[in-house]
């Protein structure tokens, strides 16, 4: 358990730090002023250390001084109504972790203590190898930046990640409008309902998507205002308004408010597939080459649309598999797993057109593939020698080797 | 090495230019630059109660660089529709009186950053990047946070400096006065300089703002942003303060930073205003994915 010292003259934020801290778990501490601060950190070892400016008989930068120059290095975070700039720097050269401002609200104290006490477990496990303290932790990075061309999440981020990469952040205060998106979308895509606009928000920050998608009438809302933040949050995403099919204005309406388009509800499946095409299925790119690997690009479509799909492959791979031979290759490795699995017989047909492709124009194929579809592979002659590989890792192996 | 007497010199110096300056603004005998002039009868014009928009897109017309500002701050993708406008009528009506003020305040503020003077056109041009950037990044955090007017936010932080191009263009003048009288070369030291500059620049700027008539609450942005308000936390000032910081962490300054004392105006700004560090990395990246835009 990780133990805080909360140094302060007033016995209603020690109260306050106490209760909150505990709830996260921690054992905490009390000292009223800096020298009773300065004898608890001598007999006894802490993570923390929550510290005043201003109090009596020996102030917060006079103990934060003293702890320093007896060569303790217990991380402190300062707990104060003292803004002055000035003080505020002398204190970061001493070394503070960071700065919570009376008054606060209990979200800011825990969410600052849960970080400094996380870079605390860092720095003593470093320690305790016996290796260097590690930098301060850099500020953190920006969203990621969607790729020029779309080729859709990989096989493994196509659900919820731990990353925190999700493709749809859908907020309307109707449950059922969750539920039907949720039916209609295909389930390659991850997604995030929320039922107001303060949770929205919430996950905006700490999420990166690829489409927000809001409902226009949202209670207590002013939705212009919180599309502006929206976008701040994601500048990324696209956002499109949820409104009732209506007036032929209605995109426009949407734009002006601040939306990108507009989603009509009721929802039809012509519209979210249009919906999908437009932004997830990677208009332009459904095969990736890089070097002398053809890379399939993920299908996020529902199973109806998977023979157009493979029809948009088959145009595709005719100009793939020349630049192959262009760039003089003889082997090369055509990495399948996200080829749609639907009918596993149609994906073999695929990829025996691949094979008879490159083979014309001399280029051995290997191929990356489900089990599924190197099961059906055995059945066709032009692929029942195929080499086949469970990832791209072990093909490219095999061609160095 | 400036021996300690050199250094009393420059800063008696400093403090003589500075008590100059000061007593102009307040006695009102400073020479400042004019708002443009069709930007100006605009703005009169918005400020009373019946006004018509043809009547504000034909003297826009007249000046051709302010009606191409005018589009392109209507196309621009905050605004975007369908169909892009070419005609400043549209433009205008796209636009709102609100919006318009700001375009016209900003196109008039860009002018005070284009120096003539070879020896300060750079800087010059580095501080109007400082300047949109600290705008830019002040109005998207008084976006995420909640303040009201964020467009307040943003004219605040575009003319939070707009005093220091004007105290430098004085200084050179000044300069060069007494160098051809004297057959002097230059005679300011670069520290007494950034010192005058650094000293007397709020003041400067208030002094334009007033003189443009431009809005209280903006007025009173550029006045506040010197020390954070404890008292009114989600503030434009505050925001502009604590915009001016990250701008200059994130390198888009001219000019040294104090590493510490940058830290921590943030640290307090993020503590004051209510930012974590993931809606403040979002604001960052926006900031980013418009740098190429800062300096038009």
């Amino acid at each position: 358990m990780q133990r805080v010292l909360t140094v302060d003259d007033s016995r209603a934020i020690r109260l306050i730090v106490t209760k909150n801290l505990t709830e996260l778990g921690c054992e905490v501490d009390e000292a009223e002023d800096g020298n009773e601060g300065l004898a608890k950190l001598k007999s006894g070892k802490y993570d923390l250390v929550l510290l005043d400016v201003t109090m009596p008989n020996l102030d917060g930068p006079s103990m934060l001084t003293r702890m320093r120059e007896r060569g303790d290095s217990t991380p402190v975070l300062m707990l104060t109504s003292e803004s002055k700039t000035s003080i505020v720097a002398a204190l970061i050269r001493l070394g503070i972790e960071d700065y919570v401002l009376k008054p606060f609200k209990p979200e800011e104290l825990r969410a600052k203590v849960t970080k400094a006490l996380k870079l605390a477990t860092v720095t003593q496990a470093v320690a305790a190898a016996g290796a260097p303290e590690p930098a301060p932790a850099p500020a953190p990075s920006p969203p990621p930046q969607p790729a020029a061309t779309n080729n859709g999440p990989s096989k493994e981020g196509a659900t919820v990640s731990a990353k925190g990469k999700v493709d749809v952040l859908v907020i309307d205060d109707m449950e059922n409008v969750h539920k039907k998106l949720k039916s209609i979308l295909p389930s390659s895509l991850g997604v995030d309902g929320c039922l107001n606009a303060g949770e929205g928000l919430a996950l905006a920050r700490v999420r990166s998507y690829r489409m927000v998608l809001v409902d226009s009438e949202i209670p207590d809302v002013n939705v212009a205002t919180y599309i502006k933040q929206m976008r701040i949050l994601q500048p990324n995403a696209t956002c499109l308004g949820m409104a009732l099919r209506g007036a032929p204005t209605l995109s426009q309406e949407m734009r002006e408010l601040g939306f990108d388009d507009v989603l009509t509800k009721p929802f039809t499946p012509e519209v979210i597939d249009s919906l999908i095409e437009q932004h997830f299925a990677g208009a332009d790119e459904s095969i990736v080459r890089e070097d002398n690997v053809l890379r399939i690009c993920a299908f996020h479509g529902r199973e109806d649309r998977a023979e157009r799909h493979y029809a948009k492959l088959s145009r595709a791979l005719k100009d793939a598999i020349e630049a192959l031979g262009e760039a003089c290759y003889d082997e090369a490795i055509l990495d399948a797993v996200l080829l749609p699995t639907f009918n596993v017989v149609r994906a073999s047909q695929f990829i025996a057109e691949a094979v008879a492709m490159s083979g014309k124009i001399g280029v051995a194929l290997r191929l990356v593939a489900s089990p599924e579809v190197e099961k059906a592979l055995r059945g066709f002659e032009e692929t029942k020698g195929l080499r086949c590989f469970g990832t791209l890792a072990q093909a490219r192996a095999m061609l160095a080797a | 090495m400036q021996s300690p007497a050199a250094g009393g010199v420059d800063e008696r110096l400093a403090q003589q230019i500075e008590r100059i300056i000061v007593t102009r603004v307040e006695n009102d005998t400073l020479t400042l630059p004019a708002m443009p002039a069709v930007a100006a009868k605009v703005l009169t014009l918005l400020h009373s109660s019946d006004f018509s928009m043809r009547e504000i897109a034909a003297l826009i017309e007249t000046d051709p660089m302010v009606a191409a500002q005018v589009i392109k701050s209507a196309n621009s993708a905050a605004l975007a529709t369908r169909e892009p406008t070419r005609n400043i009528g549209q433009a205008v009506a796209r636009l709102g009186a609100q919006k318009l003020r700001g375009v016209l305040i900003e196109v008039s503020s860009r002018r005070l950053f284009e120096s003539r003077d070879k020896r300060i056109l750079d800087a010059a041009r580095r501080l109007w990047e400082h300047s949109r950037a600290v705008a830019v990044l002040a109005q998207d955090v008084s976006v995420v946070v909640g303040i009201e007017e964020p467009e307040v936010a943003y004219l605040g932080g575009l003319l939070h400096d707009v005093g220091k191009p004007i105290v430098a263009t004085m200084l050179l003048e000044a300069e060069s006065q007494i160098a051809q009288r004297a057959a002097l070369g230059g005679w300011i030291d670069s520290e007494v300089w950034t010192s005058v500059v650094q000293r007397t620049h709020r003041r400067v700027g208030l002094v334009v703002a007033r003189k443009w008539q431009l809005p209280d609450d903006v007025v009173a942005a550029i006045e506040q942003c010197d020390e954070y308000d404890a008292g009114s936390r989600r503030s434009c000032g505050n925001a502009v303060r604590f915009a001016n910081a990250i701008a200059k962490r994130e390198g888009f300054y001219v000019g040294s930073v104090q590493a510490e004392d940058n830290d921590a105006l943030i640290m307090l700004g993020k503590s004051l205003l209510g930012v974590t560090d993931e809606v403040l990395g979002r604001v960052i990246a926006g900031l980013r994915s418009r740098a190429k835009d800062l300096m038009s």
